[in-house]
């Protein structure tokens, strides 16, 4: 005779998919900050610790770059959050733009 | 313009009457920049996040404007002293003053067809007054910016301790 089995309820344990924020997902946009022989390299300091909350020598780490080289990647973000810190930038009347991320 | 000292988060600056007329005329010529100088993306143009950008940049020249003629009003903020003038600025103030200026700066820049400042530049009647706006603008942006990093390093006042979770009888 064959045994009866009972069924087991087997608790679902398994992991749930994690869910996050689109922006999280997908950082694909750089915020660069690009050269202007006029924006005088204080206030671009400045500019970058009030729009970043970066302390001075990380600001003028960036501020360097750009005088220097051309330009500075400034952040990797999600699209809005890049919008965002262009439109804060621009409003300073930096050079500054979203590109996205090869 | 000098920082004669920050009370109560406001920055307070003397100017000798010459310096506040000259702020005031490099102030009036706000707004200087072109509208459309400003590309959201090099490689992405995406038409209505441009528009938006645009739309919320003009907004805030707007505002600035409205702030700018409150400002050279204001008898409030810029009075009389016994030597030259006051201006009592907060925190806020300066940045936005911040940002008119160096609209004035660039924008007097894009005037003169933004050239190579390294280079030698013709100063004449038509070049010397937007050149002059630009130096000076960069003056008083440098005066604020001491003002600011002046506030940052000053230590600010130690509270008196109190005996918390006592009953005080």
């Amino acid at each position: 005779m064959a045994e009866t089995v009972t069924p087991e309820a087997v608790p679902d344990i398994g992991q749930e998919e994690e869910t996050r924020p689109r922006a999280e997902l997908d950082p694909g946009y750089l915020v660069i900050c690009w050269d202007d022989p006029v924006n005088l390299m204080d206030y671009v300091t400045h500019v970058f610790q009030v729009v970043f909350g970066w302390p001075r020598q990380k600001a003028e780490f960036h501020m360097l770059q750009v005088h220097e080289q051309g330009k500075s990647v400034l952040a990797r973000e999600g699209m809005e959050k890049a919008e965002h810190y262009v439109h804060e930038l621009q409003k300073y009347s930096l050079h500054a733009t979203m590109e996205r991320d090869a | 313009m000098k920082l004669l000292r920050i009370e109560r988060r406001k920055y307070i600056f003397q100017l000798t009457t010459p310096e506040k007329r000259v702020l005031q005329a490099v102030l009036s010529r706000y707004s200087l920049l072109p509208r459309r100088s400003q590309p959201l993306s090099k490689s992405t143009p995406e038409k209505a996040d441009q528009r938006l950008l645009e739309e919320a940049l003009a907004a805030r020249r707007r505002d600035n404007q409205k702030q700018l003629q409150g400002l050279l009003k204001s008898k409030r903020r810029v009075q009389k002293a016994k030597v030259g003038w006051r201006m009592k600025l907060s925190g806020t103030d300066i940045e936005w003053m911040l940002q008119v200026l160096n609209d004035v700066r660039l924008g007097s820049w894009a005037v003169l067809g933004s050239p190579d400042l390294n280079h030698h530049l013709v100063v004449d009647d038509s070049t010397g007054p937007h050149l002059w706006a630009m130096e000076l603008s960069g003056y008083f942006q440098m005066r604020l910016l001491e003002a600011l990093q002046q506030g940052r390093a000053t230590p600010k006042p130690h509270k008196k301790r109190t005996r918390k979770g006592r009953s005080g009888k």
